[in-house]
C-alpha cells in the first residue's frame, strides 16, 4: 500500500521523515507530491525499507496552463498528478490521458458527474478520494467534504472508475496507517476492500508508468522481445 | 438525611467486556499534553465522527497516557465490538489543545497489562540540542534518535539525519 504526501519546502516534514513515519505505519511506498523537494530514494529506501517514489502535483488556474504543466513534466517523473477544484480543471484532467490522477476533485467549487466518471475510465485518470477534511476539519467543512465522498464515490462506483484513497498529509503527523483509514472509511459509507484498494492503486500507477519507461515497451500491449536484435 | 446506598456490583458473566488499544502519539518536542487534554479531544472527535449514539456505545476512556519530549503512549479502553468505532474516532484526533499530534494504533488487547506489555514501552526519549547543516546553513536542531525538529526562520521543519549534510 502506497501513499501520497507533501514535503519540505511544501510541507512542515521532509520527504524522508514522512518516509520513516509511513514505513512505521506499514506502507510499502510513498508518493512525493512536491516538485521542488529534494531526496535521495535509494538512501531513504535502504535506512527505512519503503519506496520513495519522485510525483508532481500540478496546481494550475485553469484547463491552459495545466496542459503546458503536464507537457513539461510528463517525461521527468513516474506520477503525474493534477489537482482538480474546478469543472474545467476536473474535465480536462479525465479526458488527459498522460494524467495519472486527478486529486481533490470535489474541493471548492469543484463538481463531479456521471460524464466526468465515465471520460475517467475510458482514459486511465484515477481519481482521488481526498480523506483529508475527514480527518483534520470539523463543522461545515466536514460535512460538505463528507457529501462530496459521498457524491463521488457513488460515481466511481457506478461507472467504475479508476481510484486512489490519500489523506493529502503535510507534515508526518498528519499520516495515518492503512488499518485507521480503514475504519474512518467504514464510518462514512466506504467498504475496507475500498480503502485498501485505492492504497493500493497508487503503487499499481507507479509499477504501470515504470514498465512503460522501460526501454522494452514499445505500446500498451506491445513489448521488445527476447529474440529481437 | 438517608445514607448513601452501595450498590453491589455486577456479577462477573454480566460485566462489559472491554478491548484496550494501545496508541503511540507523537508531537512537536515542545508540545505539553496531558491526559485530560487528550482525553476532550477523544471525545470531541468520537462525539463529530460517530455522534452521540455512537460515541456512548464505543465508550472511550484514557487509561493510562504518558507524554514526555514530543512522544507519547496512551491506553484508550472500548466496549468489546467497538475497537473499529474507537480506530476511527482516533484517527480524527488531529489536535490537542492547538498542538498537532500524529497517532498510531499499534495493537489491541484483552486487559491493560497485556496491552502494556505486548505493544508499549519503548522507554524514555532522549533529547539533545544541536546544530545541524540543512538547506544551505547551520540551523539549530532538537535530535531524538534519528530524527530532528530543525528550527528555521518560517518554522520548525521535522527531518531525520538523511536530510543533514
Amino acid at each position: 500500500m502506497y501513499e501520497a504526501v507533501a514535503a519540505y519546502p511544501a510541507g512542515d516534514s521532509t520527504v524522508s521523515r514522512q518516509a520513516r513515519t509511513a514505513a512505521d505505519y506499514g506502507y510499502d511506498g510513498i508518493v512525493v507530491r512536491t516538485r521542488n523537494a529534494t531526496f535521495d530514494a535509494d538512501a531513504i529506501s535502504n535506512r527505512y525499507g519503503i519506496e520513495v517514489v519522485g510525483g508532481i502535483e500540478v496546481d494550475a488556474a485553469d484547463p491552459e496552463s495545466a496542459a503546458g504543466a503536464v507537457g513539461n513534466h510528463r517525461s521527468e517523473c513516474p506520477v503525474l498528478l493534477v489537482r482538480g477544484g474546478t469543472n474545467a480543471l476536473n474535465r480536462y484532467a479525465v479526458e488527459t490521458d498522460r494524467i495519472d490522477v486527478l486529486t481533490r476533485p470535489m474541493a471548492g467549487d469543484g463538481e463531479f458527474n456521471h460524464v466526468l466518471a465515465r471520460a475517467a475510465k475510458t482514459h486511465r485518470v484515477h481519481v482521488e478520494f481526498d480523506l483529508g477534511p475527514v480527518l483534520r476539519r470539523s463543522g461545515g467543512p466536514r460535512v460538505q467534504a463528507l457529501q462530496g465522498l459521498r457524491k463521488l464515490r457513488e460515481l466511481v462506483e457506478q461507472y467504475d472508475a479508476p481510484f486512489v484513497v490519500s489523506v493529502n498529509a503535510d507534515s508526518h503527523r498528519q499520516l495515518r496507517a492503512p488499518r485507521e483509514l480503514q475504519a474512518v472509511g467504514e464510518q462514512i459509507g466506504f467498504t475496507a476492500d475500498q480503502i485498501t484498494a485505492g492504497l493500493e492503486a497508487w503503487g499499481e500507477i507507479v509499477a504501470r508508468n515504470r514498465g512503460r519507461a522501460d526501454e522494452r515497451f514499445i505500446e500498451p500491449g506491445v513489448r521488445r522481445g527476447r529474440y529481437e536484435p | 438525611m438517608s445514607p448513601d446506598i452501595i450498590m453491589k456490583h455486577l456479577p462477573k458473566h454480566i460485566r462489559p467486556r472491554w478491548r484496550y488499544l494501545a496508541v503511540a502519539i507523537e508531537a512537536a518536542p515542545d508540545a505539553d499534553i496531558d491526559r485530560g487534554a487528550f482525553q476532550r479531544a477523544l471525545w470531541y472527535a468520537a462525539g463529530n465522527l460517530l455522534g452521540d449514539v455512537g460515541s456512548a456505545d464505543a465508550d472511550l476512556t484514557v487509561f493510562g497516557f504518558e507524554f514526555d519530549a514530543g512522544v507519547g503512549e496512551a491506553i484508550v479502553r472500548t466496549r468489546r465490538g467497538e475497537t473499529d468505532a474507537a480506530r476511527a474516532a482516533l484517527a480524527c484526533i488531529d489536535r490537542v489543545d492547538d498542538t498537532q499530534i500524529g497517532l498510531v494504533v499499534r495493537g489491541i488487547s484483552g486487559t491493560v497489562r497485556a496491552c502494556e506489555e505486548s505493544y508499549l514501552g519503548d522507554g524514555r526519549p532522549n533529547l539533545t540540542e544541536d546544530s545541524v547543516a540543512f538547506a544551505d546553513d547551520q540551523r539549530s536542531a532538537i535530535c531524538r534518535d534519528d530524527v530532528a525538529e530543525i528550527s528555521l526562520p518560517e518554522g520548525f521543519v521535522a527531518a531525520t539525519e538523511l536530510d543533514f549534510h
